[in-house]
């Protein structure tokens, strides 16, 4: 797994966008998830990005993955708005029967905590998926420069981006090490949860030294590259705005600024 | 001795890591001179990493330590210099090609140095294709480091110390994890660099044949001292420093010694290939070349029918102990790694697999172990097929050694690491501990059985895993890359153990790319290339299929390639695996009465320069 196969770096207008434009995209579409409250705005929000998503190239396999990991917490999102959210809720769809002990009568399952429940789905849908669409579509490197434009200090930027360069080095090293496990006869599949922990629990030795001595190996490796941190350095990639970044940043604050000005003057985005 | 043409100035060098019980380095004076090719030899643990890492002070800058002496490189100390400030000088190219490259593109691993050099932009890309072109990389700038096989990777990583202008070129083990092929390319360019910029080279690897043919002199260092200096042709030819230090020196000088020990007056013993093929058409006039009448220690090489000779497949079967039927595999990325590939291994043999870089080796070891599952075909593990089984059921019948011996360690003692397998497949305790006992002994791990694993050398490290496999008695063995990385005695004693375990009656496959180091153990030769089997033949048949092996980025080792160039001279089959098989082949031509007897009188082999 590497940072190339979650994303493609190079091969879809929206990767060849700047950073910042990609940052501004970020922003608006987080703040827009937050400011409006309408299932159906939402909705549209979370299908737009990802839409985006899939014309950048991001793996449906990763976003599909991620979509049945919150499963469950979807459902419980469901119901516990459907049936606890009184500040909402008023036309019920159901309502538990009068014989059952302590809920007979009281407990409703409502239309609009249903919905509301919906929009926070699409909310949490719209900031998983946000990410991947701004961070894996962009090269390392670009990203360390934008950061740096944005008047980050260097060694900030770097840390940042080599944080990200590890992450997939460390799945590969969490892999390997399961692998070599069961070749040495641990069964996992027919282990129960406890021991499936202690067996998870023992990756942390080979891990933690296979993460320092991999760490160490890259220090050196930097230090011998003349890296030392400084600001002082010089960009083979210059970070330049060009006119579909300014288009695109142009039309995200536009957007965002009309949803803010239909929202105080009309209530377009509110709950209903 | 020092004198202005002296890039570097290494004095009294004496260096021990942090938490080391003594030094690595003890003592070492060397002064190297500008646009020389420098060669490090020397057993594991010699030191000649902490020497190339001194050189550019990342020791003592990063890694701390006590540090005696005084290193200079084009004139800055290397202690009171910042690496930044020192690598305006000296570039340094590391072992592992993985964990050097560290952009997301070729075009950017070669500017960032320059970056961090704050080099101009307008500069950067000029010498971005220039470093590229060097290093036969160019039209590759925008790939993903990841997309390219291990001799490009390592080359990039050489264009991006290139592309520094560095004064002095430090390479630690460069192709230790290359393909045959890959590796000579390293040293090809490695070569260009130094006969055509100048860049000063200092190389330190076991590959002997290489720094042969590229170096101009080299050092032997052992337990962290420097035995000696000398050229490639002297150095390679003292048998007792060889012998001391576990050093292999070239094929063809062991062959010309052997020749000069049955009598044949070889005046000087060469050490490269070319150099080889002159002194033997020298040596003609006087000597006789007799094919073996059999096979040269065919009883050993093919015993009990495995193949014949000639190449055909003995009619003596064996139960099969692994089979793979039109095995396919492609990657999710679509790369094809296997390609309908069907290959039978009977029990008791003892083969190897080879292949460049990506030839689908170890995806078929995978295969064998239901790590992957094939897309098309089956494989089967003694008549079962190996989907139908977990893996930790075939891990009791067919024991895994991977070449990173670091992910196979689990616990804090030997004793427990080697035990690890036994408590999960439930085994009574009393069997458990003669198991281990055995697995410890045959390992030779007995006195370490309380040490933490990871306080081991390297070489040890795969011991105790070795070991840790044997416990759980399995029929089959398969390393993977085992002799990567050691030195000569450690890949002997390594495949010492192999041998034992296949003498005992196990079926042993063995991934590897060092070719020489085959004869007298395996049997058979799986060649791959692309997914495929090229070739599945007898070793010794495997070994002169020229054109095979170089389809898939392998050559054969340089004995073999000086006895294709006799068989060519000679017009007969030297179908020979080994410097000492070669020679027997050969005697002195009886002399004419008015000469000496002949071998009565034959000089000492001389240990002269190369012509």
């Amino acid at each position: 797994m590497t940072w190339r196969r979650i994303g493609s770096v190079t091969d879809s207008p929206l990767a060849r966008l700047d950073f910042r434009a990609k940052l501004t995209l970020l922003f608006v579409a987080t703040s827009l998830a937050f400011l409006w409250e309408s299932p159906l705005l939402t909705g549209c929000l979370a299908l737009l990005i990802l839409i985006l998503n899939l014309l950048a190239h991001v793996r449906a396999s990763y976003l599909s993955r991620g979509l049945l990991f919150l499963l469950p917490f979807f459902a419980l999102l469901l119901i516990t708005h459907g049936f606890w959210n009184t500040s909402v809720g008023h036309t019920a769809i159901w309502t538990a029967p009068r014989e059952w002990p302590l809920v007979g009568g009281s407990l409703r399952l409502t239309r609009e905590g249903l919905a509301y429940g919906v929009m926070v789905i699409f909310r949490t849908l719209t900031l998983i998926w946000v990410t991947p669409l701004t961070i894996f579509t962009t090269d390392l490197n670009a990203l360390t420069s934008g950061l740096v434009q944005l008047r980050l200090p260097y060694q900030i930027a770097f840390t940042f981006s080599a944080t990200l360069r590890f992450v997939p080095l460390l799945f590969e090293e969490i892999q390997s090490i399961t692998q070599a496990q069961r070749l040495r006869g641990l069964a996992l599949e027919r282990m129960g949860l406890w021991q499936r922990l202690v067996v998870y629990s023992r990756l942390a030795v080979p891990l933690i030294l296979g993460a320092m001595v991999r760490s160490q190996q890259i220090e050196v490796a930097l230090a011998a590259k003349a890296f030392s941190g400084s600001p002082e350095r010089t960009y083979l990639h210059q970070s330049r705005l060009r006119v579909s970044d300014y288009v695109i940043i142009a039309l995200c604050l536009a957007l965002l600024a009309g949803a803010l000005w239909l929202r105080v003057t009309r209530g377009i985005g509110r709950f209903a | 001795m020092i004198g202005p043409e002296f890039i570097v100035r290494v004095e009294d060098l004496s260096y021990q890591y942090p938490r080391s019980a003594s030094p690595v380095l003890r003592d070492i004076n060397l002064h190297i001179r500008k646009g020389e090719f420098l060669g490090i030899v020397g057993p594991t643990g010699a030191g000649k990493t902490t020497l190339c890492l001194a050189l550019n002070g990342i020791v003592p800058q990063i890694h701390g330590g006590r540090f005696f002496g005084r290193v200079t490189l084009a004139g800055l100390d290397t202690v009171e210099t910042p690496i930044h400030r020192l690598a305006q000088h000296v570039a340094m190219v590391f072992q592992d090609p993985e964990t050097q490259l560290v952009t997301n593109s070729v075009e950017d691993e070669v500017a960032f140095p320059l970056e961090n050099l704050s080099i101009p932009r307008e500069e950067i890309m000029r010498r971005i294709p220039w470093a590229l072109r060097a290093v036969r990389l160019d039209g590759k700038q925008a790939k993903h480091p990841s997309e390219l096989s291990g001799g490009e990777k390592q080359r990039l990583a050489i264009a991006a110390a290139l592309a520094m202008q560095p004064e002095v070129l430090v390479l630690d083990e460069p192709t230790s994890q290359l393909d045959p092929q890959g590796s000579h390319e390293v040293f090809a360019t490695v070569h260009e660099l130094n006969s055509r910029l100048g860049i000063t080279v200092v190389l330190a690897s076991h590959a002997s044949e290489e720094l042969a043919e590229h170096a101009d002199r080299l050092v032997l260092l052992a337990r962290g001292e420097l035995v000696a200096t000398d050229t490639p042709a002297r150095l390679f030819s003292q048998a007792q420093w060889m012998e001391q230090n576990a050093l292999r020196p070239p094929q063809v000088v062991t062959f010309f010694q052997v020749l000069g020990k049955r009598g044949v007056r070889v005046p000087t013993v060469p050490v490269t290939l070319a150099e080889a093929i002159h002194t033997y058409a020298a040596l003609r006039p006087a000597i006789e070349v007799r094919p073996p009448l059999s096979p040269p220690g065919s009883e050993k090489t093919l015993p009990d029918g495995v193949g014949s000779f000639e190449g055909g497949v003995s009619s003596r079967e064996r139960p099969v102990a692994l089979s793979l039927q039109d095995v396919a595999y492609a990657y999710p990325d679509g790369t094809r790694a296997l390609q309908g590939v069907s290959l039978s291994v009977q029990r008791g043999e003892y083969a190897i697999i080879i292949g460049q870089n990506g030839a689908g080796k170890t995806t078929l070891v995978k295969q064998c172990l239901h790590l992957l599952e094939p897309a098309a075909g089956t494989v089967m593990l003694n008549g079962q097929d190996v989907c139908r089984l977990q893996v930790s059921e075939i891990a009791q019948r067919v024991g895994f050694v991977s070449q990173n011996p670091d992910n196979q360690i689990f616990t804090s003692s030997v004793e427990a690491e080697v035990a690890f397998a036994l408590r999960h497949l439930g085994i009574p305790k009393g069997e458990s501990q003669a198991r281990v006992e055995e697995s410890l002994l045959l390992m030779g791990l007995t006195l370490w059985r309380k040490s933490h694993p990871l306080s081991l050398s390297k070489g040890d490290r795969a011991r105790v895993v070795t070991a840790a496999v044997l416990a759980m008695r399995p029929d089959i063995l398969i390393f993977d890359e085992p002799t990567t990385g050691q030195d000569y005695a450690g890949a002997r004693r390594i495949l010492g153990v192999s041998q034992a375990l296949h003498r005992s009656g196990k079926t042993v496959l063995v991934v590897t790319h060092h070719l020489h180091l085959m004869p007298g153990y395996a049997e058979r030769a799986v060649i791959m290339g692309k997914g495929l089997i090229l070739l599945d033949a007898p070793l010794r048949v495997a070994y002169h299929a020229d054109e095979v092996l170089r389809s898939t980025h392998l050559l054969a080792p340089q004995i073999i390639r000086l006895a294709q160039h006799m068989q060519a001279i000679e017009q007969m089959q030297l179908p020979i695996m080994t410097p000492e098989e070669l020679a027997a082949c050969i005697r002195p031509r009886p002399q004419s009465p008015r000469h000496p007897p002949p071998g009565a009188a034959a000089p000492p082999v001389a240990t002269g320069g190369r012509p």
